[in-house]
């Protein structure tokens, strides 16, 4: 079948465009999640959008399914081709097309990577606010997909409020544009509901994003407590405070020991936690906050606190963090980066939930989190040979998304659902909503061609009129709708 | 101008002929209190039949099952103050007011958010909020009469004031929907966590669909505190030009601005340019002096907004509104092509609005001959258009007629071309395979 | 029938630390070649699996083998790497099953050993510059016929006939832009003495092409070492460290050398090996890892590798805060430092040579806007990858030229001839100094002028 298209492809994106060879195919069997895997019976190139088009068109053409992948860092399967489908890599196209410092806009391609966009913007006094610890690296197409969130989104918001103009190709092989670039476009705001699609609705060619003025003043806060419940009060104290610092992140013991094993990052001897406060904004704004905030981790019990003022001593204090994911490698042969959401003011009760778990499991599980807004990063460690050791700490990874769920929050916060995650929408969300949601896809891409099989578990048929009446919401039902 | 109760939608499982009387047993079965329209209740002109209140989810589901059974086009109505904006429906049996659905179910203060029902006024969720030092930051502005709208209203038309230079509108911070579709069934997107990116976002959907996919029924957003303190610097400026350089001063200054608005009572009258700062009181008056300095000559700075903020262009209640979105680079070319399409057509409409956020708003009254606002929208359009012909996107704007009398309407394109409109024309097929939904008010005839 | 993965990866050494790599990607974006081409297969974590999947038992394909070739070895993954994978040790195993076949996996019995099959030409190549290369004499010999066809205008005819112009233009054009003729400059004494009070007594590596190309460079280094107060001891046995060979897979030739190398300066009797070539000394402090299973030389390989000392490492070690011996006098010019793969990359020397530079008056230091990417040159990389590597030489010449500096500092021989043919490509002629060249121009109160001098 898909050597049928080859010559298509070829003509569409030139040889060098297209990878048949089954080894080199196979190195684009997963994302940053390596435990599921899929390769490709074809991976294409393209270099700008007409051929895009031109491969989404062939690929309609025969029937077969795409998928779009950029730098392939996702942490939930989403840019995993199906067998019988063509990956779509973007990374050729990374060109940062214009810079309007006067609109505060950028106009780039999906593969040009989180951080470049906030380089070129960079000697004109901009940034581009989201920023994904991946930002090194994740391109700004799959940030779109995904909705990329960041340790400062707290603050500046994530993908989807940065995100004014996509140019687009559909499922059908269309070039259109969704929003102008404005941010005001007139009609449906299809820019947000493509945003954080996870790549089912189509490719972006072209993005139009938001710039943000650098900061006048940064300041980063590094504060020690015994225990995490300590650091939590400190939290919700700064927030209470009305103080919407630019990030507030936290590490327990166990990822601070990590974090120390990878990057010696000197965080203070016998944490319980750490929490990092950065707060940014004009000078006099910044200097006042930092101080309350300062009193208020004081008053919270804090061991230590350190400032940092300049953008070394501030890499010092974000190095831990940063490495927290990669540095559990160092203390354990394996490990599960959950992703889950819960409302901040449960946090504490969910961390001592999951410490019970923990122990009950005899799992152990390193937590590392965006703390201002309640989304949680547990690491769950195992041991790769060790019989039952995976299956176990799977069963805890799962039990701690239904603590968010039960807690009123969210199965993912950032990573996507993906593949890894389809299987917990169920009890995230109801038939109706997933049938709804799925009413977008159909719009978009009614044969279902456009990275299939992610985000819902069981696709929904677009040739379905919507029944007559098969009762209400089974919320309302039970009376609980109005509960939520 | 229609008074007649418009006909009955094709489609529906008991058919046109079914009697007027079988249709409302069935409506006053689902809903509790439904009345016959009056005159009151017609939506830009179009008379409904019934105007139905529902208190509470299952019962607005119900209504809307049973006018998916009887084939009724519906239009949803919040506080009705900006039920003229777009076109008129194509037809209008049902009213859904969600006047009743007025609770505020959850003010998470700790988590700063709030869960609340669709009916609850701009007005009342300042004050429930206020009480814990926070709010919802969406400062649409009040139109004649003190009617900010409700929540639901507000999310359906995507109205922000202001401020959206900082927090942007409905859609930047709506974190949770729930919503009955077209066939009653109800379907929720997001949650209470400002954080959440599980399944498809239909907050974004809803917000500024006009009522056209079906009836948002409670709404969950994001807060942020109520600042300590505010200032607003002022500056009247001679020229376009000069407003332009000022209002990118502020923008681009790392003084943090809230909301950069100007306001221009007619052509050739000098230009207000005014900058809201908010923060702390330690911080605020600092920016206030450097904001001074940014403005330039003869900035003032004063803790009360000026006369005209949220009262200016955006607010007008009668004649003709029109919003023109733009990059906010090109905001002197846009106030010269306002200048020149106005002279053009012989009119004098007030310009206001926020060009730091690529926003204007131009009124013209009501006594205005429709051919010369016709040729103004065009004469702007097209200067829009070309101001954005190079590079990506093809255009870098849009003018729509957000309101605008009924003669008017009948010769002006209100909404102009949507780049993506037949995507949109699939979503609404998706939604309200019936077009039941407010048909035709919305952009490409949906 | 011997599995021939274990054979590969006897005691799983490979594959664990294959399985370090958790493919989060953060080496792709300092990767050279995944900037240039953006294909998973030609970034570390690309090849990474590709690795693995050889040690899965997966055929060793030409395709497969091509891009472990095309890897320049820059080291600049590794510390990007937050898992700290040593892709250093996994891109060198790769690179002797590449050039080696007969060690490669077989796939079940009765089918043919797969073998990779570089194209002729790229042998030929290789051949010649491992023929070549490790051999100063022999290298000079070659070297001095083109400079002379470059002087007498013979340039056309020897570019067309002469061994590395017909295999590689690249080669030619870099033998070509290598610094005037050597005869000039004085032959090194065995010993320098220290001048005033002595600190220290180092060996110093001359190095093959260094010593070829770059004979000043070397008694830059000796004077800049003698004038901070140390006896600078310079076998004159010593041949090439093996660096090439063995960042080329041609791991038994590296050990050849390698032991060469360790004897001679055992002899000399020197309690620190000064290194003033990135490559080099990258290479010898890897000599332990090298040897590790040569039971009569590990220990001896890991005594040398601890008392290698790149030039500047030792240098700001020995001039830090108050050591300074030697009086700077002012070098009024504007430089751009850039970091040799080998030295920034795989030995982390970055700060010590730009506080060295910084500590000349005058001296204003420049930095290019490309995070320290690989120049192209890599050892013989450009001259068995010509087209990635001029590719990556015009982007580093490009980031060079924006800087707007004077002059480029390089403590590598072969990023200088590389940056110094791709500026020339441009139409740019920007003087190339070694680190140690500019300290002793300051030190020897000599002008700016003489830097420029001394390239070109």
């Amino acid at each position: 079948m898909i050597e049928t298209l080859i010559p298509a492809m070829t003509e569409v994106c030139g040889a060098d465009g297209v990878i048949t060879d089954p080894a080199e195919l196979r190195t684009y069997e997963c994302d940053g999640l390596t435990s599921h895997r899929s390769i490709p019976a074809l991976v294409v190139l393209p270099e700008n959008a007409e051929q895009v088009a031109g491969v989404v068109r062939a690929c309609a053409a025969a029937g077969v399914p795409f998928v779009a992948r950029g730098s392939g860092t996702g942490l939930s399967g989403g840019a995993l081709a199906p067998a019988d489908g063509v990956l779509i890599v973007m990374t050729k196209m990374k060109k940062i097309i214009e810079i309007d410092p006067a609109s505060r806009r950028a106009v780039v391609e999906p593969g040009a990577t989180n951080l470049s966009v906030s380089k070129a913007a960079e000697p004109f006094g901009y940034f581009y606010a989201p920023d994904p610890s991946s930002q090194v690296i994740c391109s700004i197409g799959g940030n779109v997909a995904e909705n990329s969130g960041g340790a400062h989104c707290l603050k500046h918001g994530f993908t989807v409020n940065h995100v004014t103009g996509l140019e687009v190709v559909t499922p059908a092989g269309e070039i259109v544009w969704l929003g102008d670039g404005t941010g005001a476009a007139p009609g449906y705001d299809l820019l947000g509901a493509f945003t954080g699609s996870e790549g089912t609705l189509g490719i972006a060619t072209k993005i139009v994003v938001r710039l943000t003025r650098i900061p006048a003043a940064v300041t980063t806060l590094l504060a020690a407590f015994g225990t995490t419940g300590e650091g939590g009060a400190a939290v919700s104290a700064i927030i209470a405070a009305g103080i919407m610092p630019a990030a507030i992140e936290m590490m327990d013991a166990l990822s601070i020991e990590a974090a120390e094993a990878a990057v010696h990052c000197c965080y203070p001897d016998g944490a319980g936690a750490v929490l990092i406060v950065e707060l940014d904004g004009p000078e006099a704004d910044v200097e006042a906050e930092t101080k309350a905030v300062r009193e208020i981790c004081e008053q919270a019990g804090a061991t230590e606190i350190r400032a940092a003022a300049d953008p070394a001593e501030r890499a010092v204090i974000w190095a831990g963090r940063k490495s927290a994911f990669a540095a559990v490698g160092r203390i354990s042969t394996a490990y599960i980066v959950q992703d889950g959401v819960v409302p901040r003011t449960a946090l504490q009760d969910v961390l001592d939930r999951i410490a019970e778990l923990s122990a009950a499991a005899g799992i152990r599980v390193a937590n590392v989190f965006h703390a201002g807004d309640g989304n949680l990063h547990p690491l769950v460690l195992f041991e790769d040979g060790k019989p039952g050791d995976k299956e176990a700490a799977e069963e805890l990874s799962g039990a701690i998304l239904d603590l968010c769920i039960e807690h009123g929050g969210s199965i993912t916060g950032e990573h996507g659902v993906g593949v890894d995650k389809s299987r917990y929408m169920p009890k995230m969300f109801g038939p109706d909503d997933l049938d709804t949601m799925q009413m977008v896809r159909c719009a978009f891409d009614p044969r279902g061609l456009c990275n299939p099989g992610k985000i819902f578990p069981t696709p929904r048929l677009c040739g379905e009129v919507p029944g007559v009446r098969r009762g209400p919401h089974p919320l309302v039902a039970s009376g609980l709708a109005d509960l939520l | 101008m229609t008074t007649q109760p418009s006909r009955p939608a094709t489609g529906g499982h008991t058919g046109p002929a079914a009697s007027a009387r079988t249709a409302q047993d069935a409506l006053a079965a689902a809903c509790a209190d439904l009345r016959p329209a009056d005159p009151a209740d017609a939506v830009a002109g179009v008379l409904p039949s019934w105007v139905a209140s529902p208190a509470t989810t299952a019962e607005a589901a119900a209504t809307m099952q049973a006018a998916a059974g009887l084939g009724l086009t519906v239009v949803p109505r919040g506080s009705g103050s900006r039920l003229s904006w777009g076109l008129p429906p194509r037809s209008c049996d049902l009213v859904i007011e969600t006047g009743r659905l007025d609770r505020v179910i959850e003010h998470a203060s700790g988590d700063w958010i709030a869960n609340m029902q669709a009916g609850v006024r701009m007005e009342r969720l300042a004050e429930v909020l206020g009480e814990a030092g926070q709010q919802l930051s969406l400062d649409v502005p009040t139109l004649a009469g003190g009617d900010a709208g409700t929540v639901g209203g507000v999310l359906a038309t995507g109205m922000a004031g202001p401020r959206r230079l900082r927090y942007g509108t409905p859609r930047d911070l709506v974190i949770g929907v729930t919503v009955v579709r077209a066939d009653g069934r109800v379907a929720r997107s997001g949650g209470k966590v400002v954080k959440n990116v599980a399944g498809y976002d239909l907050g974004k959907l809803f917000a500024g669909s006009f009522g056209t996919l079906g009836l948002i029924v409670e709404a969950i957003f994001r807060l942020h505190p109520v600042p300590a303190a505010t200032a607003y610097v002022t500056r009247e400026c001679g020229t376009a030009a000069q407003a332009a350089a000022a209002v990118a001063a502020a923008v681009q200054s790392p003084l943090q601005a809230s909301a950069v608005e100007i306001d221009r009572r007619a052509p050739g009258a000098p230009v207000m340019v005014s900058v809201l700062l908010e923060g702390n009181p330690s911080g605020v008056p600092q920016r206030v002096s450097l904001m001074r300095e940014v403005l330039g000559d003869g900035a003032g700075s004063a803790e009360e907004a000026p006369g005209w903020w949220g009262h200016g262009a955006a607010a007008a209640s009668d004649g003709t509104l029109i919003r023109i979105a733009f990059w906010s680079g090109a905001l002197e070319a846009v106030l010269d092509a306002l200048d020149s399409a106005a002279a053009a057509a012989g009119l004098e409409p007030s310009v206001g609005g926020s060009p730091g956020a690529g926003v204007l708003y131009a009124a013209v009254d009501s006594l205005s001959e429709p051919a010369a606002v016709a040729g103004f929208v065009s004469a702007l359009r097209a200067a829009v258009g070309r101001a954005a012909a190079a590079g990506f996107p093809p255009a870098r704007g849009s003018v729509v007629v957000l309101n605008s009398p009924p003669m008017v309407r009948g010769v002006v394109d209100v909404w102009g071309l949507i780049p993506g409109a037949a995507l949109m024309q699939s979503v609404k097929d998706q939604f309200d395979p019936d077009h039941r939904m407010a048909p035709g008010r919305f952009a490409g005839g949906i | 029938m011997a599995d021939p993965v274990e054979g590969r990866d006897p005691v799983g050494e490979l594959r664990s630390l294959a399985d370090d790599c958790v493919h989060c990607g953060f080496c792709l974006p300092v990767c050279p070649t995944y900037q240039l081409w953006g294909e998973e297969m030609d970034s570390p974590r690309g090849r990474i699996h590709l690795m693995t999947q050889v040690l899965d038992g997966a055929e060793l394909t030409d395709a497969t083998a091509g891009h472990f070739d095309r890897c320049l070895g820059c080291m600049a993954c590794v510390p990007a790497c937050p898992s700290g994978v040593q892709y250093d040790q996994l891109i060198e195993a790769a690179r002797t099953w590449v050039e080696n076949p007969r060690d490669r996996p077989e796939r079940g019995t009765g089918q043919d050993a797969d073998e990779y099959h570089r194209t002729l030409r790229e042998r030929v190549t290789r051949a010649a510059i491992f023929a070549v290369f490790p051999y100063p004499r022999r290298l000079r010999l070659l070297a001095g016929p083109l400079r002379a066809a470059q002087r007498t205008g013979l340039d056309q005819v020897i570019r067309r006939s002469s061994l590395p112009g017909r295999l590689s233009p690249e080669l030619a054009a870099a033998l070509r832009l290598a610094p005037p003729p050597t005869g000039r400059i004085p032959a090194l004494p065995r010993r320098v003495p220290a001048r005033g009070q002595r600190r220290a007594v180092v060996g110093m590596l001359t190095g093959c092409v260094q010593g070829v190309f770059f004979p000043q460079v070397n008694t830059a280094t000796a004077r800049v070492l003698s004038a901070e107060g140390c006896d600078v001891v310079i076998p004159n046995a010593q041949g090439c460290c093996g660096a090439l060979s063995l960042h080329s897979g041609r791991r038994s030739e590296g050990q050849r050398l390698a032991r060469r190398t360790i004897a001679t300066f055992e002899r000399a009797g020197v309690d620190t090996i000064v290194v003033n070539s990135a490559g080099c000394g990258s290479a010898m402090k890897e000599y332990r890892h090298l040897l590790a299973d040569d039971p009569g030389w590990a220990a001896r390989a890991d005594a040398l590798a601890g008392r290698v000392r790149d030039f500047a490492e030792f240098l700001a070690d020995l001039t830090g805060p108050g050591g300074q011996a030697a009086a700077r006098h002012p070098l009024p010019v504007t430089a751009v430092y850039h970091d040799a793969c080998h030295l920034g990359h795989a030995q982390g020397i970055k700060a010590q040579p730009r506080a060295l530079l910084r500590a000349i008056p005058g001296l204003e230091l420049a930095e290019a806007g490309d995070g320290g990417t690989c120049c192209g040159s890599a050892g013989v990389y450009n001259l068995l990858q010509p087209e990635a590597a001029r590719e990556l030489g015009e982007r580093k010449a490009a980031t060079i030229q924006a800087t707007g500096a004077q002059l480029l500092i390089s403590a590598n021989p072969g990023c200088s001839l590389q940056i110094a043919t791709a500026l020339a490509a441009r139409g740019v002629s920007m003087p190339v100094a070694h680190t140690a060249q500019v300290l002793d121009a300051s030190i020897r109160g000599l002008p700016v002028a003489s830097l420029t001098r001394v390239t070109r």
